[in-house]
């Protein structure tokens, strides 16, 4: 029976449990006196502590308790340098313990250096004084290294063999500053002379980035004729490239270059024109995605040989309707099934498909938002097992054959229920009992049942389901506390 | 009509784990245990047959192992089956999978099922030769990965497909009783329900000592058994590295690698 009047209760609940998952979900609202019977449940055994050290949904709190209190144990150490939710705080610490009890091989120090949650000082103290280069080159691929880490690092590595990797990683790295960048191009063009190809990849990385400065960009296309091909292809997906250097591009022997141009939607009506009749139908696919389609290149493309082609003009919301209804007669299903698709199509259209001889085709009008009441009434009746999820998946589907397909016996068509974000309370509530965990699991954070409803998965016999359900009355509680 | 289905607790490997002091297994801690693969596919094809018939059949699990193997015995009786019989002793420890079919027989004697299931493989050992080992103590017919059965309860015959290589089946029909060592895909294996599991919880599970099934610690064990683990170890990696660097420099690091293997 649901009757908890407070947090103290939950955690009291998880630690008559005795499980150790129950415990960890708990654990960030427990006093501190529970705190410590909750950490004798779950670390006096190395096997469970090991466990939750590498389990990727162990919160944070309990993995910064592992790292306080377990870490003479390498094997906890090196699950919590690896797992992902391990806090700032758990990583400062393990690190400060570089020198004390645990004495840290190399592969330790990667693991921190790449780790998401490592704290700047960390990095930067990484930075300043590790010589490993593998560790180094862990930290320029760290995304939460920002621009100062990684400025100090290009000039640690500034006269090393490995400069030009790490300049790569750099370069890839979303926190590199536009400063950074230009420096790195600078360093490629000079030692173009040397290597051409290492300097080559060096400026496509740049030119690559998110803050590549525009100033960058308008001295590669200066050269851009006679630059190398990935520098050409990299520059020819550029929306910031002016129209005279996309011109200069469209004739280009390199298919990957043309299919760059073909999707770059900078690229005039003119060029796109001229690619709709390209020889490679990789080029052609890259224009019938493009969502300012003309009416005459829709018109040219809607009979090419490649279906590939057809099928991304099906899928197009720029095409008219007229065009669907053209493209729903294909031979090949994958160019009906992408009408069916289509946010565009229309009911005629649908009522058509649902009558579809191939099973994609229809289950394809069982998930479109579009599909009415009726139509998904009929598609109920279908044995297809992906017409059938479609169906319980859509919105519009009536609660009552909603109810009917919870009993079915297929997972997949029983979990389009549970995605399905109409279905309501009373058609939910059987599922909570569903013989497959997941399902249960999804249950948890349903935003139609109730908490009562719910309660009886704390004694799951699943311990994913378990932990999850005790994390859900956890969060409630920590709400509760804040609000007030 | 009964059925008797082997099945196994296997243990899986924690991504990274230690060897035991002894050098002959990975340290317990280590060890993540779970019902193995193809043993849930052993039970469902004796779950069928049990639910298609129309005569009664009992169906029964039986497994070798310590305390630990009660779990994954409540899955399948959760899943259906009927009754689970658990074997061991402290003398079973380190026997070899052909010590394990000689129990697994001795069992079979005493239950006299009209057929038993195992599966071809276990996850952890790989031997794939317990099934077939209790064939041969029984000096009954077998047949190994079998992809497809068609048998109706209390016949002499059963037809089987087996798999081979390149994709090939092979269609066999086999006297009764036999054991089948069952192959992965051959069904779908169902999810026990939340009433299943709550009443497999009550049901007992028949502990069974040596002596019980007519044998003694010295059919069993590491010092009966044909093989013995001499020692488990990860074998030393590669010596393969990348060269990074410019051209130039990767060139004269391959000359310096070169002349240290001459010895210049």
């Amino acid at each position: 029976m649901f009757a908890l009047n407070s947090d103290k209760d939950l955690v009291d609940k998880a630690i008559k449990n005795g499980d150790i998952y129950a415990a960890a979900a708990v654990y960030s609202i427990a006093k501190c006196e529970q705190r410590e019977v909750l950490e004798g449940i779950m670390f006096a055994k190395r096997r469970d502590a090991l466990a939750l050290a590498r389990w990727e949904h162990t919160p944070a709190e309990v993995l910064n308790a592992l790292s306080i209190k377990n870490n003479s144990d390498v094997g906890i150490v090196l699950r919590l340098d690896k797992n992902q939710n391990t806090p700032a705080l758990a990583i400062s610490t393990l690190y400060g313990l570089e020198n004390g009890q645990v004495k840290r091989n190399t592969s330790f120090t990667v693991l921190i250096a790449q780790h998401r949650h490592t704290p700047i000082n960390v990095l930067e103290a990484i930075v300043k004084f590790v010589d490993d280069i593998e560790v180094l080159k862990a930290v320029s691929k760290n995304p939460v290294a920002n621009a100062q880490v990684l400025g100090l690092l290009l000039n640690r590595v500034a006269h090393s063999s490995v400069y030009e990797a790490v300049a790569k990683n750099v370069a890839a790295n979303p926190s590199a500053s536009a400063d950074l960048l230009s420096a790195i191009y600078s360093y490629a063009d000079y030692s173009q002379a040397d290597d051409c190809q290492a300097g080559s990849s060096l400026r496509v990385a740049v030119l690559k980035h998110e803050n590549c400065p525009q100033f960058l960009i308008r001295l590669a296309e200066f050269n851009v004729a006679d630059a190398a091909i990935e520098i050409q292809r990299q520059l020819v997906k550029d929306s910031r490239l002016s129209l005279q250097a996309l011109a200069s591009l469209v004739a280009s022997q390199d298919k990957v270059l043309r299919t760059g141009l073909a999707a770059n939607l900078a690229a005039p009506k003119m060029l796109i024109k001229q690619l709709l009749k390209d020889e490679s139908p990789l080029v052609r696919r890259a224009v019938a995605a493009r969502a300012d389609l003309t009416v005459s290149s829709i018109k040219y493309l809607i009979s090419d040989k490649d279906h590939w082609v057809r099928q991304w003009l099906a899928r197009n919301p720029a095409v008219s309707r007229k065009v669907l209804e053209k493209l729903s007669a294909d031979p090949h299903a994958d160019v009906r099934r992408a009408v069916a698709r289509n946010s565009r199509c229309t009911n005629a259209l649908l009522s058509e498909l649902a009558k579809d001889e191939d099973a994609w085709v229809r289950a394809a009008v069982a998930y479109q938002k579009n599909a009415t009441k009726r139509l998904l009434e009929a598609l109920a009746e279908d044995a297809d097992i992906d017409v059938l999820s479609g169906v319980a998946n859509n919105p519009h589907t009536p609660q009552r054959i909603l109810l009917k397909l919870i009993s079915s016996l297929e997972a997949d068509i029983r979990r389009g229920v549970i995605l399905n974000r109409k279905a309501q309370r009373k058609t939910l509530l059987s599922l909570l009992e569903d013989s497959y965990y997941l399902h249960r699991l999804m249950l948890v954070n349903s935003t139609v049942l109730k908490d009562s409803d719910k309660w009886p998965l704390c004694d799951d016999p699943d311990f994913q389901v378990r932990f999850t359900a005790y994390q859900y009355f956890a969060k409630k509680y920590q709400t509760f506390t804040k609000n007030i | 009509m009964k059925i008797l289905v082997a099945v196994k607790q296997v243990a899986a490997l924690d991504e990274d784990f230690e060897i035991r002091a002894d050098g002959k297994d990975v340290e317990e801690d280590f060890l993540l245990y779970d019902l193995n693969e193809w043993d849930d596919f052993s039970l469902e094809e004796a779950m069928k047959i049990k639910e298609s018939s129309d005569a009664e059949v009992e169906v029964i699990v039986v497994s070798v192992g310590p305390d630990r193997v009660d779990e994954s015995l409540r899955k399948c009786l959760a899943k259906g089956a009927d009754r689970a019989i658990r074997v061991w002793d402290e003398a079973i420890q380190g026997s070899d999978a052909i010590a394990i079919g000689q129990i697994l027989a001795a069992v079979a004697k005493k239950e006299a099922p009209d057929m038993v299931f195992a599966g071809v493989q276990s996850s952890d050992q790989s031997y794939a030769s317990t099934g077939i080992a209790t064939a041969a103590y029984l000096n009954w017919p077998h047949a190994a990965v079998v992809a497809d059965l068609q048998y109706q309860p209390g016949a002499n015959k059963a037809i089987i497909r087996r798999e081979l290589e390149g994709g090939m089946l092979q269609e066999v029909e086999i006297n009764c009783p036999a054991v089948l060592t069952i192959q992965l895909g051959i069904n779908k294996p169902r999810y026990a329900s939340l009433r299943g599991i709550k009443q497999a919880a009550a049901k007992p599970i028949e502990e069974v000592s040596l002596a019980d099934i007519g044998l003694s610690a010295g059919n069993v064990g590491a010092d009966s058994s044909m093989s013995r683990v001499r020692r488990m170890y990860i074998p030393a990696k590669g010596r393969a590295q990348m060269i990074e660097g410019t051209l130039a420099e990767q060139a004269a690091k391959i000359i310096q690698i070169i002349n240290e293997f001459k010895g210049a």
